[in-house]
């Protein structure tokens, strides 16, 4: 799996999913993003991304329905009095929210990838030479995410032997400031070690190849045919948009568009399971 | 031949009334250097010298010459010397920047634009030298420490440097991973390649050195490595009372994490007025065992009792401990949170903490941290004091001050439990010696410990 071509696909998925209103495209694109996730590593590796993309999706739902008092199907109605949650609640509103929570799932998913199925370095390794430096940088600070939460956890542990009980926000002062500190001092270890070792020397070499396999290959060519595809369909006005107010309709749907979302499941033959 | 040489050198921290180097004068020949001296007397800033991490990396003020295989180091970058100079740092978590092995160890080759054909080649060869080839292709969280330790050297080693210095390498590594880390270390030696080394595990490399430097305070003397003698190990501390009834007890305990057992069907108690030590392979469970007597860890299984008062819980990590202005607040914080009443200077001079009683802990050496944090949790009279790894990168004579403070915590009634690798340390406290193994604990006899 070559994170190059990982890109390619994530950013296909991410183009359709936000340049569309279209349920029905949106709908396509997540489910493709779901079966190259569960062809990569399996749905329950992934069980907390899922979860947490739910949420969001939930969230994101019920916060246009609640907040959107449009459309002319209303399913009950609070009193205009009550603050923020006053007006009618309509049954548009609830499904524009819903289309909402698909977008925002597609697009986590279709970038999870990755963080779930690639090393760091892979990632380091797939950007332009110009931004090595950076990415290194980068890749070098997110190691240090783990130890962040272990040492929240010391901390508590030993604040609370000390006698530090959690009372209001003031009092988690005491644990957060040497949370923060020792984050601190981890990474400027890391970095005397990085530079003690060359980094910032100038240009640099990196030990993996950069080449795309046969694999790769066959997936950024989905991607791209996807890409070029919708975008026609987007030009000519094949792929049409959807808005349910102020009355629900329907989505319509083309084939064209249809086609370029079903391309976007490649990665379900090229991905072999990365356990 | 020297490959080394500092005329005149005096280096200030940035914001250090005082020099943490003064007017050091000091030649470095080839083979085997050893630099040894008092925690927080400057060695590492004396080994951060060799490679330009001081100055160019920390900043601050520095006067005179320093000269390292003919290159200038306050003219030099430490990215430049990098390519000659080899550096490895005491913590090995904290100097890993891929997650794979052989990746982690072509990090310097990459920055320094070797072309990828050679890379390969090179890698393979450092984690020969190493002494890690099996290594290749492992990721790096699932190695030991002492593992870990190895692969720093192998991507020091890599660079193919005419230098490697060690700042402390084995201060975390239980006694199996640091002889491994020292035994590569030496034999580079042997391969032609000039190694400087700081320890406190002296005895080993004594016979190998070429060369001693002391660091005091920041001032440095050489001297010939085969007549010097270290400080004595730390004495037994004569008991002056009884060790009384039980104070802590594990009943068919089973812990672990993420489904994982760390520890399974344990059963282990402990009395006031006793000191137990755990010893064991690292991440055999001992820090497990102390969360759990602590009461910082539920257990999957069984029950945990403890006799009620104050537990003073010494982290591996001491520096999680330190958020104060000052140590002399750490130790107020403390006695405040607990409620005894207690001066804290008697502890700071206890641990020889006095002279930086009023200073940042977190500015201190790594030594000095160890003993503020230990200052921190054992002021006034806990009634169980559970200590990880309490002699990390401190001193003898740091060493021999808490054998004597927890011997007279254990004369006043306090349980404690000790988890070490220390073997001085142990052979001066241990009532009885627990070795943490596979899941299991076993009483060993004091006899078989020593």
């Amino acid at each position: 799996m070559n994170a190059r071509a990982v890109a390619a696909w994530s950013a296909c998925c991410l183009f359709i999913v936000l340049s569309t209103t279209n349920p029905v495209y949106k709908v396509l694109v997540l489910a493709a993003a779901l079966s190259a996730l569960a062809a990569a590593g399996g749905l329950r590796r992934m069980r907390r991304l899922l979860v947490a993309a739910l949420l969001i999706a939930a969230f994101a739902t019920v916060l246009n329905f609640v907040s959107a008092h449009l459309g002319a199907t209303v399913l009950f109605a609070l009193p205009a009095q009550i603050p923020a949650l006053g007006g009618a609640y309509t049954l548009e509103a609830l499904v524009f929210g819903a289309s909402g929570g698909i977008t925002i799932a597609a697009a986590i998913l279709a970038a999870a990838p990755f963080s779930l199925l690639l090393d760091s370095h892979e990632v380091m390794d797939a950007l332009p030479a110009p931004l090595s430096r950076t990415g290194v940088a980068i890749a070098s600070s997110l190691n240090l995410v783990p130890a962040v939460a272990t040492s929240f956890v010391e901390v508590t542990e030993a604040q609370r032997l000390r006698g530090w009980r959690p009372r209001g926000p003031r009092s988690w002062m005491e644990v957060v400031v040497p949370v923060v500190l020792t984050s601190v001092e981890g990474s400027i270890q890391l970095a005397e070690s990085m530079e003690a070792r060359g980094f910032g020397s100038g240009a640099r070499t990196t030990m993996a190849s950069q080449a795309l396999g046969r694999a790769d290959w066959l997936l950024v060519a989905a991607s791209g045919l996807a890409l070029t595809a919708f975008a026609i369909a987007l030009a000519a006005g094949w792929a049409a948009e959807w808005l349910p107010y102020p009355t629900l309709t329907l989505p319509t749907i083309n084939p064209w568009p249809i086609a370029a979302c079903l391309l976007l499941f490649a990665p379900v033959l090229v991905w072999r399971s990365r356990s | 031949m020297a490959i080394a040489k500092l005329n005149h050198l005096t280096y200030w921290y940035p914001g250090g009334a005082t020099a943490a180097l003064r007017g050091v004068q000091l030649q470095i020949e080839d083979g085997l250097t050893v630099v040894a001296g008092s925690s927080g007397g400057g060695k590492s800033t004396l080994l951060r010298v060799f490679n330009g991490l001081v100055p160019h990396f920390h900043g601050g003020r520095i006067a005179g010459n320093a000269d390292v295989l003919g290159m200038d180091v306050i003219a030099t970058p430490t990215r430049r010397m990098a390519r000659r100079v080899g550096f490895v740092f005491q913590d090995p978590e904290l100097q890993t920047v891929y997650n794979v092995v052989d990746r982690e160890v072509a990090f310097g080759l990459e920055n320094t634009a070797v072309p990828r054909r050679e890379i390969a080649g090179r890698v393979e060869e450092a984690l020969h030298a190493a002494g890690i080839a099996e290594l290749a292709g492992r990721t790096v969280r699932t190695l030991s420490g002492g593992e870990r330790q190895r692969v720093a050297l192998a991507s020091a080693l890599a660079m193919r440097p005419s230098l490697v210095v060690l700042d402390e390498p084995t201060s975390q590594l239980d006694p199996d991973g640091a002889r491994m880390v020292l035994a590569a270390a030496t034999s580079l030696v042997d391969e032609g390649r000039s190694v400087i080394i700081s320890e406190h595990r002296l005895d080993d490399l004594l016979r190998e050195a070429a060369g001693l430097v002391l660091v005091d305070r920041g001032n440095v003397t050489t001297v010939d490595p085969h007549s010097w003698r270290p400080s004595a190990p730390s004495l037994r501390p004569a008991r002056v009372a009884a060790a009384g009834g039980e104070a802590w007890a594990l009943e068919n305990v089973s812990a672990g994490f993420d489904g994982r057992l760390v520890l399974d069907g344990v059963d282990l108690g402990g009395r006031s007025g006793e000191v137990v030590v755990l010893s064991g392979p690292n991440g055999g469970g001992k820090t497990t065992l102390l969360r759990l007597i602590a009461g910082s860890l539920a257990p999957v299984g069984g029950d945990v009792w403890r006799r009620p008062g104050r537990v003073a819980y010494l982290p591996q990590n001491p520096t999680v401990l330190l958020h104060r202005p000052t140590v002399r607040s750490e130790v107020s914080f403390t006695l405040e949170r607990s409620g005894e009443v207690a001066r804290p200077e008697k502890i700071l001079e206890e641990l020889g903490l006095l002279a930086v009683a009023d200073r940042y802990p977190r500015d201190l050496s790594s030594g000095e941290r160890q003993r503020a944090a230990l200052a921190a949790v054992l002021p006034g009279n806990p009634a169980l004091v559970l200590l990880d790894e309490p002699t990390r990168g401190i001193d003898p004579g740091a060493r021999a001050a808490l054998v004597a403070l927890v011997g007279r915590l254990r004369d006043r009634g306090a349980s404690v439990v000790l988890a070490t690798h220390d073997d001085d340390l142990r052979n001066a406290l241990a009532d009885r010696v627990i070795n943490v193994r596979d899941r299991k604990v076993a009483e060993m006899s004091l006899a078989v410990a020593t």
